[in-house]
């Protein structure tokens, strides 16, 4: 059980060495030099880059500026994905460090949510606890928070507080002994050669017979194509925080410990490396 | 003499256990709202997710919306005080700034395209309706200005209740951004009427009265024949209390 905790810890802290350079486009004073910073896993792009856009600023003059946006290799970046996610997805087998282009003009309006505030994440990251409550128990634990617990959630978001964040976050892991596991497990399988974002369905942990449901049997379920036959070569790789996870891995206890803050279980899919 | 369980009731009181819509149910009511949509020309379609049964209705109309931004056109207006939109501040105590920063300009009134979509949700097992507009030029409406097509009527209401509110979200099967009316209050408004319709034998169909509810708060007319000629699919929502859930299936 120690070591179960000690995962809870490792993911909380996991970090992203990132290099944010600023679009060649840009119009500056002088030159802007690239700027360099460790992104949380757990966290949101646009929660923790406030020092990038106070470094870049200081080249430009305030009429060329608008709201802040990334890309990565052409792709622009969407704040509203953990940034543990956007990496798996997007970088996972590419060399480190992260290299990210900023941009302040010609926001791609179809394609990324706006982020004018704190309170626009805080919204989101609420809302999506709550939906992964809804999964797991008809919302009876959130509902029955207060408001200031829901808070305490968020501010152990914000300010990367583990104990605080855990303190309440614990309630929203536990259920009734005889259910064996939550109602239904809050995940989402992304894909990068689809047009749809992800995949998400509903999926019970344990089957009526008692049968441990494993990270495996859901694929197998909702995206067989993610699991090889055994005698082709792999040709994906299913990345939780930056790991592959074992398939014969219980899907309880993953959703349990390999969640996000938010809740739920963000599974990338993605081309294996062919070397 | 035997008494049968229920003797003397009339009819069976299922219990209300759920006012809830399994994803298939969904589908039947979508496409009975179909056919009556064609038979008005009233413009909505069904939309098929490529290699899955997984679909969603459609429908764009042209109306006049308040628009305000201005966002980089060509040389549009020589106006002096035409100020940047989205002069972001990204103060860390901004607790209660809540909506986009827009220039202040002079509203106007132009032609707006509205998009709407009505998918299902699984997490709260009723259908969300999504949607976007966007001036003919191709210039996306931001949330203010959306907010100004909101009937004055709703929007106090959708104003002081977090959850109950239009946030701009990502469309879960085309990954582009919309606006959303927040589904998780649903089952307040809708678990009375299909209690109603339970008890005095009506035939509801769950998407033409959620959306009746709903459609007009965000601009989305639904003429009153929808209500009197489109029917229920064969099994009620009511009669399927839990979802039929994916890992239950034998083998």
């Amino acid at each position: 059980m120690a070591d179960d905790k000690d995962v809870l810890r490792d993911v909380w802290f996991g970090r992203i060495p990132t290099c944010f350079t600023l679009y060649q486009d840009e119009i500056t004073e002088r030159e802007a030099e690239p700027f360099y910073l460790l992104l949380p896993r757990m966290s949101y792009l646009t929660l923790v880059t406030d020092k990038v856009k106070k470094h870049f600023l200081k080249v430009m003059k305030a009429e060329d500026v608008e709201e802040m946006w990334f890309d990565f290799e052409g792709t622009s970046l969407k704040w509203h994905y953990p940034i543990g996610l956007l990496f798996d997805l997007h970088a996972s087998n590419t060399a480190l460090p992260w290299n990210i282009t900023v941009h302040f003009k010609n926001f791609p309006e179809r394609d990324l949510l706006h982020c004018p505030s704190n309170s626009v994440i805080e919204a989101h990251f609420m809302s999506s606890i709550k939906e992964a409550d809804a999964l797991k128990h008809k919302s009876q634990v959130i509902n029955d928070m207060q408001k200031k617990d829901h808070k305490q959630l968020w501010m152990g978001l914000q300010n990367d507080k583990f104990d605080q964040f855990w303190a309440m976050n614990r309630k929203l892991m536990e259920y009734p002994t005889e259910e064996g596991g939550f109602r239904y497990i809050p995940f989402r399988i992304y894909l990068t050669m689809s047009d749809r974002p992800f995949i998400q369905k509903l999926f019970r942990p344990i089957s009526p017979d008692g049968h441990t449901h494993t990270l495996g049997d859901l694929l197998k379920e909702v995206y067989p194509v993610a699991i090889s036959n055994d005698d082709e070569s792999k040709r994906y790789q299913v990345v939780i925080h930056g790991i592959e996870p074992l398939l014969e891995t219980p899907l309880q206890w993953l959703s349990e410990h390999l969640s996000h803050p938010d809740n739920f279980l963000h599974i990338s899919v993605i081309p294996a490396p062919s070397d | 003499m035997v008494v049968g369980v229920g003797d003397g009731v009339r009819g069976t009181h299922r219990e209300m256990s759920s006012c809830f819509l399994d994803e298939e149910t969904f589908c039947q009511c979508c496409q009975l709202f179909l056919q009556h949509s064609h038979s008005l020309c009233d413009g909505w379609s069904w939309q098929q997710v490529k290699g899955s049964e997984e679909g969603y209705l459609r429908k764009t109309t042209l109306g006049t919306g308040r628009t305000r931004c201005n966002q980089d056109q060509q040389g549009t207006s020589s106006d002096q005080h035409q100020e940047r939109t989205f002069s972001l501040s990204f103060h860390d105590d901004d607790d209660d700034d809540d909506g986009a920063v827009c220039c202040i300009q002079e509203e106007s009134s132009s032609v707006v395209q509205y998009e709407y979509h009505i998918l299902y949700s699984c997490s709260y097992q009723t259908p969300v309706l999504y949607f976007r507009a966007s001036t003919l030029e191709g210039r996306s409406l931001c949330l203010e200005e959306v907010w100004d097509s909101v009937h004055p009527n709703y929007r106090q209401r959708l104003q002081h209740r977090p959850w109950d509110t239009i946030t701009q979200q990502e469309h879960p099967l085309l990954g582009q951004s919309f606006f959303v009316l927040h589904p998780c209050r649903t089952e307040e408004f809708m678990k009375p009427v299909l209690k109603a319709a339970l008890e005095e034998h009506r035939q509801v169909n769950y998407i033409v009265t959620w959306l009746s509810v709903v459609g007009p708060v965000v601009g989305l007319d639904v003429p009153l024949s929808y209500c009197t000629q489109v029917p229920e699919p064969p099994h009620t929502p009511s009669s399927s209390p839990q979802p039929p859930a994916l890992g239950t299936k034998p083998g």
